[in-house]
């Protein structure tokens, strides 16, 4: 038979204390009340209607640490309204209804990688068995990829973007126009600064960022540009230049009539997907 | 002096909250992510610490052990701690903006820690007089910031290598965690050699 050791007492071992912990419970949660009275922080209900209006993905794509550092710079006069790329023209037309601003219309862009050297079009130097990152493999004679200019694959701009828009394949990266918001996190992440942000309503683009000879880059890559200039030559605008033996498409100029990737020998010149 | 020695050197290596005591995985594991988490959660941890220290030593001296009522301690040192650090965020919020923003979201993961109630507690069944509670305190939570600041480059140093598919993830942050703990070992008979 079970024996209590020590007899209890309900009152003065169970009572008592239970109803000490309810006082001590009582006393705190009205001082806790107390303290967030005194301490309130005046709500501001523009910012509060501001951050509702902005994504709230916090990417860091405007230049601000997150969507609260943009809610508080817009609300300082004369901010720029329209440096959220994520939320696009409807996000821009919000936030001016909000701050009682004209609308000022972003300009829509798209991340492109200027690079197609896939693991058909090049080959390996060397084996790499280090750390699987883009800037690691770049420290060591440039990555092990045949031409040092090119994508990598190991995805460091994977990493940094937040909308899932990027995927390796093939060697190299792949963005989805789709999911893609223009923040700009992969344009920093990429050690060979090959994703660069272009005109949404670009379509062709010198997909190549080789700027050695034709002859060199030829031996690397079969579909790099080799500075041949048939495309500065074919464009009715004049909106190709060379840059050593790299041509560069202003996207300002370009009419969009794909003379210039007719043109291209090596396909390196593409339109984009 | 020496005393006081021992007792902070004893609270950040040999008796590591995290590495020895086994107190605080929680956070261990969820904010060592990064070197920037790591710190401002560290940060936090010292101060509720030695708040909490501060606030429950004198409420075991002076309130529970008269009364005759220690056996109430865990309950009355939660639920104090969790009502001081709800009070201490919403004044930081009011008074300090920059350091709310930089410690306010864990602070609510603090409030009921293990490893803040673990000090207390412990500071009561040593029998520390006050001072001596506060070093141990401070000591406890610096190597909380240790441990997390040795662990956040062991984390760092997994996600950029090439780890079997089966191990990612959890599973090699458990096995790097226990050998981090395993090191820590090394540090028995430390303060005995120094100090004795």
């Amino acid at each position: 038979m079970y024996v209590i050791p020590v007899r209890l007492s309900a009152i003065n071992d169970i009572l008592i204390p239970a109803l000490i912990m309810l006082g001590a419970a009582l006393l705190l949660g009205v001082l806790i009340v107390i303290v967030s009275n005194i301490f309130k922080v005046p709500r501001n209900e523009k910012k509060e209607a501001l951050m509702d209006a902005l994504p709230g993905a916090n990417c860091g794509g405007c230049g601000f640490p997150g969507c609260e550092g943009y809610a508080d710079y817009l609300l300082t006069p004369g901010a720029n309204t329209s440096l959220c790329s994520v939320g696009g023209a409807e996000c821009a037309r919000e936030i001016a209804t909000i701050l009682g601003t004209e609308a000022v219309e972003p300009e829509k862009k798209i991340v492109v990688l200027h690079c197609q050297g896939t693991r058909d079009h090049t080959s390996p130097r060397y084996e790499y068995l280090g750390t699987q990152s883009c800037h690691s493999a770049h420290n060591l004679l440039g990555g092990p990829g045949s031409c040092t200019y090119g994508c990598l694959g190991f995805g460091d701009c994977v990493a940094a973007c937040a909308f899932d828009a990027l995927h390796i394949k093939d060697g190299i990266v792949h963005v989805d126009r789709e999911k893609c918001t223009a923040c700009g996190q992969c344009v920093k992440a990429c050690p060979k600064k090959l994703l660069k942000l272009l005109p949404a309503d670009a379509t062709v683009a010198v997909r190549c960022s080789n700027e050695w000879p034709g002859a060199r880059t030829r031996k690397v890559c079969n579909i790099g540009c080799i500075g041949c200039k048939r495309c500065v030559k074919e464009c009715s605008v004049e909106a190709i230049s060379m840059n050593g033996s790299l041509a560069v498409i202003d996207q300002s100029l370009c009419v969009h009539c794909g003379a210039c990737v007719a043109v291209c020998p090596t396909k390196a010149i593409a339109e984009l997907e | 002096m020496e005393q006081m020695m021992i007792i902070l050197f004893s609270a950040i290596l040999v008796d590591n909250f995290v590495l020895s005591k086994f107190l605080g995985i929680c956070p261990f594991l969820g904010v060592s992510k990064n070197l920037k988490t790591a710190m401002g959660m560290s940060a936090a941890v010292v101060a509720i610490m030695l708040l909490a220290s501060a606030i429950t030593w004198p409420i075991q001296i002076f309130l529970l052990d008269p009364l005759n009522i220690g056996f109430l301690q865990t309950l009355v040192f939660i639920l104090v701690i969790a009502a001081l650090v709800q009070m201490v965020e919403t004044m930081m919020k009011k008074a300090m903006p920059p350091l709310y923003k930089a410690l306010g979201i864990y602070l609510p993961l603090i409030t009921t820690n293990c490893a803040v109630l673990g000090v207390t507690i412990l500071n009561i069944n040593k029998a520390y007089s006050f001072l001596d509670a506060m070093i141990n305190s401070f000591g406890a939570g610096l190597g909380f910031a240790l441990a997390l600041f040795l662990f956040s480059g062991v984390r760092m140093r997994i996600e950029k290598s090439d780890i079997p598919k089966a191990l990612r993830g959890l599973p090699i942050t458990l096995v790097a965690a226990s050998l981090v703990s395993v090191s820590f070992f090394a540090f028995k008979g430390l303060i005995e050699n120094i100090f004795g």
